[in-house]
C-alpha cells in the first residue's frame, strides 16, 4: 500500500493536464473536473492521515544519492490533509468564478498541478526529490500569474525571479548539507549548527521563507493580487505557499539542524520576523485596494509563524504552527470575499465600495469572523496562536513581544478600515444593483469561517491532533520531552491578555478617531499615513524606491554592464589589438622586401656576413 | 592488443558479438564522414533524395551509437584498429563516456539536419551545406572515438574546417571574416594542443591512449592543451568567436554552438584530463576559477546584449562552464552532472537556436527590440522556447535541473563552496536574461509586424526538443544511470 503515497502527487497532476487538453470548455467543465479531482485527493489525505504511523515509499531515480523516497508520518500528513481541504474549497469557489475567463483550463491545468507539487514537496524524504517538486512550482507560478489581466506576465517573471533566486540558494543549501551529512534522505540528517552547518542552514532558510512570503522576498505578492486571477491568491500565496514554506522552516529548524535558542540563528529569525510583522502591516493600514490590502497581511503575518519557530521555545514553535494553519484559513477566506465583491461589484477599490452590508450579508458575516481572527480577537483561532507567539517572544525579548503587539494594532486598524470602507460606509450609485455572490462561492468562505471558530473555541482539536504531535518527533521531542506540554485552551498570564486587550480596544479607539476626522471608514487611516516622518517614508514606498527586487535589479545591471565591458575588452584583443599588431609587423617586413634591388644585396651580404660569424665561433 | 589476445579464449557466441561490435563501431564512424563526400554529386541529381541520404547518414550515426550501447553498459570496451603502415593507423575505442557523447551529438544533429531541409530550401550552396554538416558529424564521431591523439587531432581540425565553412555560408563579407576569426582562434588553439601532444610523446613515446594511460603530465603539456580546449569550447578568454560565428544560419549555429562543437572541447578534457592523465592538483582549482570567471562575463553580455542569436551563444559560454565545473571539481557527482550536463544543454540550447531561427526567418531581423508579442501569431514556438529556456535554467521538472545541481554539488564536495556559490550566481543571472529575451520577443507589444508560424517541419523540429528537455527530466533514471556508469568507468571505481 506504500504506493498510495504516490496518489496525492499523480491524481491532481493528471487532472491538472486533462484540464489543459479541455482548452476553451474549460470554462464549464474545468471547474467540476477540479472539484473532483481535489475531493478524491481529499479522501485520500484523510486515508492517509487516519492510516496514522509512518509510511515511506523509496524507489531509485538519479542514482548518487538522489533518490525518490516519500514519507508519510504524522506532520507532513497534516501538510497534505489542509492543502487537500484548501484545494476542494478553492476549487468549488472557481467553478462559478472562472467560468467565464478567457484562459480556464491553464488556470485550473496550473493550480492542479501546484497541489500536487505541493503534496510531493511535504511528503518527499529526500532533498532532491523535495527540490524537484518544489523548485517545480516556479514554472506554475509564473503562468498562473501571466494568465492575469494584460501586462501581468511582468509580475509573473518578478515572481518567478524572485523565487527563482531563493530556490537556488535552498539548492546550495542542500548541496552543502549532502556535503556536510553525506545522505540527502531527510529522515537521517541532524546536523550541528558549526560553520558550514550554519551557512547550510541560512541558505534552506531563505528557500522557507521565500516559499512563505516574508520579507525581503515578499514584493511580487502584492503586484500579484491586483494582477492574477484572485483564487490564485487564496490558493497559493495565502495557504499552500504558507504551509509548504513553514513546513520546511519546521523541519530544517526541528529535525535537520540542531538548532537552539543559544544559536544566533535564532535571534536572526525572530528579528527577519518582527521586521516582516511591522514594514507589511504599515504598508497594508495604506492601501486603498481590497486585494492589495489583504495581500500585505499575507505578508506581514509569515512575521508571526517565523518570530514563533524563531524563538526556539516549544510554547513557541507550537504557536507559529497554529498560527500556520489559522492563517491558511483565515487569509484565504478574507480573499475568497474579496473575490466575491470583485464578482458581484466589479472592482476592489476602496473608493468605489461601500454599503455592501446588506446587500451581501454572508460575505459580510464571513467577512467579520476572517477578520477578527486575523485581528486576534477572542475567541477566534488567531487569538490563540497570537497568544502563544506573544508568550514565546516575551520569554526571549521585551521588544520582539512589542514589535508582535504593534503589529497586532496596526491589524485590528487596518482591518476596521476595509470592514468600514468595503461594507459599512455610504455606497455609491453604482453599487445599487449589487447582490449576494452565487451560493458555490459563499460554501467555501463560510465553511473556512466556521473552522475558524472551530479552532478558536475548541483549540484542543487542532492542537492535539495536528499540531503538538508534529513537535514530538523532533529533537525537542526527543531532548526535553517533558518542556511539550500541552497549549490548548486559555494559555499565557493575566499581563499578556490585558496587553491584547488593551492594543484591540486602542485599535477600535484609533479607527473611530480617524473616521470621525477623516469622515469615510477610507480615511480612517490617514492621520497615520501623513503623520510627519512616516508619510515620507510612505511617499517613497509608493513610488517602489524600497522594493528589493528593483534594487537588486538595478544593481545587476550594473554588474552585468561591467562584465559586458570586459566582454568588449575581450573582444577588442581579438579584432582589433591582434589584428594590428599582425598589420604593424608585416609593414615592416613589407619595408625590407620594397624591391630595391640595393637593399637585397644589402641583405644578402649581412646573411653571409653572419654565417661567416656562426662558422667562426663553431 | 590485449584484447586481441583475449579474444582466443572466448567462446565462439562472444566473439562475434565482439566482432560485431567492432563493424559497428567503424560504421558509426565512416558512414558519415565518407558518405558525406556522396553528397554534393547526390545533389546535382535530386535534392530530395541529397536531403533524405543527409539525414539518414546521421541517422545511421545515432543508430550505430545506440546500438554500442548493450556493450558499454556492461562495462566492456569496444576497440578497433586498421592496419598500421608506417607505424600509422586508425584505432578507434567505445567506452560509455564516447557512446554517451555520441548519442548526444547525433540525436540533436539529427533533429537539426531535418530542420535544415526546410530552412535552407531557399538558400544557394546547398550542396556545400550538407556536405559541411554531415562531415562534420561524421568528423565528431571519429573524434569522439579516437584512441590515439593524433587521430583525434586530426578530427578536430576537420570539424574546424567544416564550421569555417558553415559559418561564412552566406558569403557576406563581414560574415566570411568572422567566419576566419572562428576558424583562426580554433586553429591557434589546436595547434597549441599538438604542441602539448607532442610533448606528451616526447615523454611517453606513444600517442596511443591505452598505453600512454596514467602518465603525470608536466605542466607546460597541461598548457598547451587546455588552451585548445578553452578555445574550441569557447572559455575566456578564447570565447568571443563564438557570439560572432551567430551570422551563420541558426541550424548551424545549434548544431555549432549548442549541440556539437562547443563539447569538443569539454570531451576532450574529460577524456585526457579526467580518463588518461594525471596533474597537479592545483590545476582544479585553476580549472574552476577560469570557469566561474567565464560563466559570469559571457552571462553579463548575455543580460546586455539585443541581438537574439548572440544573447543565447553567450549564454551557450556560461553554460558551458557549468560543464567544466563539473569534470574540473573531478569528483562522482561532479563529473556525472557534466556528462548529464552535456545532454540538457545539447537538447535545450539547440531547441533555444532553433526557435530563434524560425523567429529571424520570420521576422527578418536579430535585434530583440524591434520584436514583441510574437507569442499570439507563433504560439508553438513560443511555448517551445520557454520550455528549453526553463531547462537551461535548471528548473524541475526539466532535465537541466538535475545537471545543474549535481555539478555544484560537485563543487561543493570538492570544498569548493565560493566557487559553487559563484556559479549559483550565474544561474540567476541565466534567469535573467533568458527572461529578458523571452519576454521582449514573445510577450509585451506586438510591433506591428504578424508573423506566422514556421514551417511545420521547423514547428516539429523545435516542439520535439521542448518536449525532449521535458521528458528527459520526468524520467531521468536511463540517462542518469548511463552517466553513473560512464562516470564509474572514468574514475575507474570499477575495475574493467
Amino acid at each position: 500500500m506504500n504506493g498510495m503515497l504516490l496518489l496525492p502527487i499523480v491524481l491532481p497532476f493528471l487532472a491538472g493536464a486533462a484540464a489543459l487538453l479541455l482548452g476553451r470548455r474549460a470554462g464549464a467543465l474545468g471547474g467540476p473536473l477540479a472539484v473532483v479531482a481535489t475531493a478524491i485527493n481529499l479522501v485520500v489525505a484523510i486515508v492517509l492521515f487516519r492510516q496514522g504511523g509512518e509510511v515511506t515509499f523509496v524507489a531509485p531515480w538519479a542514482t548518487l544519492g538522489m533518490e525518490f523516497s516519500l514519507r508519510a508520518y504524522q506532520f507532513s500528513n497534516f501538510i497534505v490533509l489542509a492543502a487537500a481541504g484548501f484545494g476542494l474549497l478553492v476549487s468549488l469557489y472557481c467553478v462559478k468564478f472562472m467560468c467565464d475567463r478567457k484562459h480556464a483550463n491553464q488556470f485550473y491545468c496550473y493550480m492542479l498541478i501546484s497541489l500536487a507539487l505541493v503534496n510531493g514537496a511535504v511528503l518527499a524524504n529526500n532533498l532532491i526529490a523535495m527540490l524537484f517538486f518544489w523548485e517545480g512550482l516556479l514554472g506554475a507560478l509564473f503562468g498562473i500569474i501571466a494568465i492575469g489581466r494584460p501586462g501581468a506576465w511582468k509580475t509573473a517573471t518578478k515572481a518567478f525571479v524572485i523565487v527563482g533566486i531563493s530556490d537556488l540558494c535552498m539548492m546550495l543549501g542542500i548541496a552543502l548539507t549532502y556535503h556536510l551529512a553525506g545522505t540527502l534522505t531527510i529522515s537521517k540528517i541532524n546536523l550541528p549548527l558549526g560553520g558550514l552547518g550554519a551557512v547550510a542552514m541560512i541558505l534552506m532558510m531563505i528557500g522557507a521563507i521565500s516559499k512563505a512570503g516574508s520579507m525581503p522576498f515578499h514584493s511580487w505578492i502584492p503586484d500579484a493580487a491586483l494582477d492574477a486571477p484572485l483564487p490564485f491568491m487564496a490558493i497559493l500565496p495565502a495557504s499552500l505557499e504558507k504551509l509548504l514554506g513553514i513546513y520546511f522552516l519546521a523541519r530544517i529548524s526541528l529535525d535537520m539542524f540542531q538548532l537552539s535558542a543559544e544559536s544566533w540563528i535564532s535571534p536572526l529569525m525572530m528579528i527577519i520576523g518582527a521586521v516582516t510583522i511591522l514594514l507589511a502591516v504599515m504598508m497594508a493600514l495604506v492601501q486603498k485596494d481590497y486585494k492589495r490590502l489583504l495581500s500585505y497581511h499575507a505578508i506581514s503575518q509569515v512575521g508571526y509563524m517565523i518570530l514563533g519557530i524563531g524563538t526556539c521555545l516549544p510554547i513557541g514553535i507550537v504557536g507559529g504552527l497554529f498560527h500556520m494553519i489559522n492563517h491558511a484559513m483565515y487569509k484565504s477566506c478574507l480573499f475568497l470575499t474579496g473575490g466575491s465583491v470583485e464578482k458581484q461589484a466589479g472592482t476592489t477599490d476602496l473608493a468605489k465600495l461601500g454599503g455592501l452590508a446588506r446587500k451581501m450579508p454572508i460575505t459580510f458575516g464571513c467577512f467579520i469572523v476572517a477578520a477578527a481572527s486575523i485581528s486576534g480577537v477572542p475567541p477566534f483561532n488567531g487569538f490563540f496562536s497570537k497568544e502563544l507567539v506573544y508568550d514565546a517572544a516575551l520569554e526571549r525579548g521585551i521588544l520582539f513581544y512589542v514589535a508582535a503587539l504593534l503589529g497586532s494594532f496596526f491589524t485590528a486598524a487596518s482591518f476596521l478600515k476595509l470592514g468600514h470602507a468595503a461594507f459599512l460606509d455610504k455606497g455609491r450609485n453604482e453599487n445599487a444593483g449589487v447582490t449576494e455572490a452565487p451560493r458555490s462561492m459563499l460554501i467555501p468562505m463560510v465553511v473556512i469561517a466556521a473552522l475558524c471558530v472551530v479552532f478558536g473555541v475548541w483549540n484542543g482539536l487542532p492542537l492535539h491532533n495536528f499540531i503538538q504531535p508534529a513537535l514530538a518527533g523532533s529533537h525537542f521531542g526527543q531532548l526535553n520531552a517533558h518542556e511539550i506540554g500541552d497549549y490548548s485552551g486559555m494559555h499565557g498570564s493575566r499581563v499578556l491578555l490585558i496587553m491584547t486587550a488593551l492594543s484591540l480596544l486602542g485599535a477600535l479607539a484609533n479607527h473611530l478617531w480617524g473616521a470621525k476626522v477623516s469622515g469615510s471608514g477610507l480615511g480612517a487611516a490617514d492621520h497615520i499615513h501623513h503623520a510627519p516622518s512616516l508619510s515620507w517614508a510612505y511617499d517613497r514606498a509608493a513610488q517602489r524606491q524600497f522594493d528589493p527586487y528593483d534594487l537588486v535589479l538595478k544593481l545587476l545591471a550594473v554588474v552585468s554592464n561591467i562584465l559586458w565591458r570586459l566582454d568588449r575588452a575581450n573582444d577588442w584583443i581579438y579584432d582589433r589589438f591582434t589584428v594590428g599588431l599582425t598589420m604593424t609587423l608585416s609593414r615592416g617586413v613589407r619595408l625590407a622586401h620594397g624591391g630595391n634591388y640595393a637593399m637585397y644585396v644589402l641583405w644578402a651580404i649581412l646573411a653571409a656576413a653572419a654565417v661567416l660569424v656562426f662558422l667562426v665561433k663553431s | 592488443m590485449h584484447l586481441q589476445a583475449s579474444l582466443q579464449w572466448k567462446p565462439r557466441e562472444v566473439r562475434q558479438q565482439t566482432m560485431t561490435n567492432e563493424v559497428l563501431l567503424c560504421l558509426t564512424v565512416f558512414i558519415p564522414t565518407l558518405g558525406a563526400l556522396t553528397l554534393p554529386i547526390l545533389g546535382g541529381l535530386s535534392t530530395k533524395l541529397r536531403n533524405f541520404i543527409a539525414f539518414g547518414l546521421v541517422a545511421a550515426a545515432l543508430i550505430g551509437s545506440l546500438s554500442l550501447l548493450p556493450a558499454v553498459l556492461k562495462g566492456q570496451t569496444v576497440t578497433w584498429q586498421s592496419m598500421q603502415l608506417a607505424g600509422l593507423g586508425i584505432s578507434l575505442q567505445a567506452d560509455a563516456l564516447a557512446v554517451f557523447m555520441a548519442i548526444v551529438s547525433s540525436l540533436v544533429s539529427a533533429i537539426i539536419v531535418a530542420y535544415s531541409s526546410s530552412y535552407v530550401s531557399h538558400y544557394t550552396h546547398q550542396n556545400e551545406y550538407y556536405l559541411m554538416v554531415v562531415l562534420f558529424l561524421g568528423a565528431m564521431m571519429g573524434l569522439v572515438f579516437a584512441a590515439n591523439l593524433i587521430l583525434l587531432y586530426v578530427f578536430w581540425e576537420i570539424t574546424a574546417i567544416a564550421s569555417w565553412r558553415l559559418i561564412g555560408f552566406f558569403r557576406e563579407k563581414s560574415y566570411v571574416a568572422k567566419a576566419d576569426k572562428a576558424f583562426l582562434v580554433t586553429a591557434f588553439g589546436a595547434l597549441s594542443m599538438l604542441l602539448g601532444f607532442v610533448v606528451i610523446y616526447a615523454q611517453t613515446g606513444s600517442f596511443d591512449l591505452a598505453r600512454i594511460k596514467g602518465t603525470a603530465l608536466p605542466d607546460l603539456a597541461v598548457v598547451l592543451i587546455m588552451l585548445g580546449i578553452l578555445s574550441k569550447s569557447a572559455t575566456l578568454p578564447f570565447h568571443t568567436w563564438l557570439p560572432d560565428a551567430g551570422v551563420a544560419p541558426s541550424p548551424v549555429t545549434a548544431l555549432l554552438h549548442a549541440a556539437v562543437l562547443v563539447k569538443i572541447g569539454v570531451y576532450v578534457f574529460a577524456r585526457l584530463f579526467i580518463v588518461t592523465f594525471t596533474y597537479g592538483a592545483d590545476w582544479h582549482t585553476v580549472f574552476m576559477v577560469l570557469a566561474a570567471v567565464s560563466a559570469l562575463v559571457s552571462a553579463g553580455a548575455a543580460l546586455i546584449d539585443t541581438d537574439l542569436k548572440r544573447i543565447i551563444a553567450y549564454s551557450t559560454v556560461s553554460q558551458i562552464a557549468f560543464i567544466f565545473l563539473g569534470f574540473a571539481a573531478g569528483n562522482e557527482i561532479g563529473v556525472a552532472g557534466a556528462l548529464l550536463y552535456i545532454l540538457m544543454h545539447g537538447v535545450a540550447k539547440g531547441g533555444l537556436f532553433l526557435c530563434a531561427g524560425i523567429v529571424e526567418q520570420k521576422t527578418h531581423t536579430k535585434d530583440i527590440r524591434q520584436m514583441g508579442g510574437l507569442v499570439k501569431t507563433m504560439p508553438i514556438t513560443a511555448v517551445s522556447f520557454l520550455l528549453c529556456s526553463l531547462s537551461v535554467m535548471g528548473v524541475p521538472p526539466f532535465g537541466g535541473f538535475f545537471s545543474k545541481y549535481m555539478v555544484i554539488s560537485g563543487a561543493v564536495q570538492s570544498d569548493h563552496l565560493w566557487l559553487a556559490a559563484t556559479f549559483v550566481f550565474g544561474a540567476v543571472l541565466t534567469i535573467l536574461y533568458l527572461f529578458r529575451a523571452f519576454n521582449q520577443v514573445f510577450l509585451g507589444t506586438p510591433l506591428g509586424q504578424t508573423p506566422r508560424e514556421g514551417s511545420p517541419i521547423m514547428v516539429g523540429s523545435v516542439a520535439l526538443l521542448a518536449a525532449m528537455s521535458l521528458l528527459s527530466g520526468l524520467i531521468i533514471q536511463p540517462s542518469a544511470q548511463f552517466a553513473y556508469t560512464a562516470v564509474r568507468q572514468m574514475l575507474g571505481v570499477v575495475a574493467k
